[in-house]
């Protein structure tokens, strides 16, 4: 199976991490690079400051983990994503924006590929973890407003990560979907 | 019988409710306020919940799997990579 993960920031990193157990390739897309500032509220550890999201990711995985994975660091546009998502068994959605999301669930309806979308609200006080069939990507309430960088909820973004890492592995191993609510202090399974 | 799931302030709860009609967006925000501000939903009561409280939360609409109506409403959820 193949799993590709769009977007490897705080959610999509943490998630890749705890699905290193599956007998899948691991696949991961994004253009941005780590910074310093990442290091509080994403996976990444300091020599992976620089470098590539998704190509550190990888190595990472790699080097700590001894699991092999496969990297993309580029922008996803509908005119690269049939080619970098194409062969995708499962597409993760951890982006931060609507634009993308929106681009990926296209891409993934018309091409039948199973999606499930992980997404945080801005002051890490909700997040969902929701299959495409019922998800529609939420707008900013203003555009470029700031999020939870600094690393204050880090111990939610564990949660909402784990949540998400959870949904790949039942859909991976018994073919279910199960969408979920996630609190700071509780997971809620949304009935479908 | 429907059910409003109202998520705010970091916790969620169900509201049995009963709709004689399909009640807009704006309503389902106008009955949360109400709803929370008398102690309606579990866990959730504020006396002095603002009326523009829920203004920018979304609402989701789902059957249930015995088809009964369920509405969420809960802050929007634009990122992934915060």
């Amino acid at each position: 199976m193949r799993i590709v993960f769009c977007g490897v920031g705080a959610i999509g990193s943490t998630a890749a991490l705890l699905c290193r157990n599956l007998d899948a390739t691991l696949v991961f897309i994004d253009f941005d690079r780590v910074e310093s500032k990442n290091l509080l509220s994403q996976a990444y550890v300091k020599p992976s400051v620089g470098k590539n999201k998704a190509e550190a990711l990888k190595l990472q995985l790699h080097n700590l983990h001894g699991v092999k994975a496969e990297s993309f660091g580029v922008r996803l546009t509908r005119d690269n994503v049939e080619t970098l998502c194409k062969g995708a068994d499962l597409l993760v959605d951890a982006f931060d924006n609507q634009d993308s999301r929106q681009l990926l669930s296209d891409f993934a309806r018309k091409a039948g590929t199973p999606l499930v979308h992980g997404a945080v609200s801005a002051d890490g006080t909700f997040g969902l973890v929701r299959w495409d069939e019922r998800f529609v990507p939420d707008a900013e309430d203003t555009q470029g407003q700031a999020t939870c960088e600094g690393g204050e909820h880090l111990p939610f973004l564990g949660l909402l990560a784990a949540t998400l890492a959870r949904a790949v592995q039942d859909f991976r191993k018994h073919g279910v979907k199960r969408d979920a609510f996630v609190h700071p202090t509780a997971v809620t399974p949304v009935p479908t | 019988m429907a059910t409003i799931n109202i998520t705010f302030d970091g916790r969620s709860a169900d509201v049995p409710v009963e709709l004689e009609r399909m009640i807009s967006d704006t309503d389902v925000r106008r009955i949360a306020v109400e709803l929370v501000r008398s102690g309606g939903v579990p866990g959730l009561q504020r006396f002095e919940l603002r009326e523009d409280a829920f203004q920018h939360y979304v609402v989701d609409r789902f059957r249930g799997a015995h088809g009964e109506e369920r509405i969420y409403l809960r802050p929007k959820v634009p990122f992934g990579a915060c």
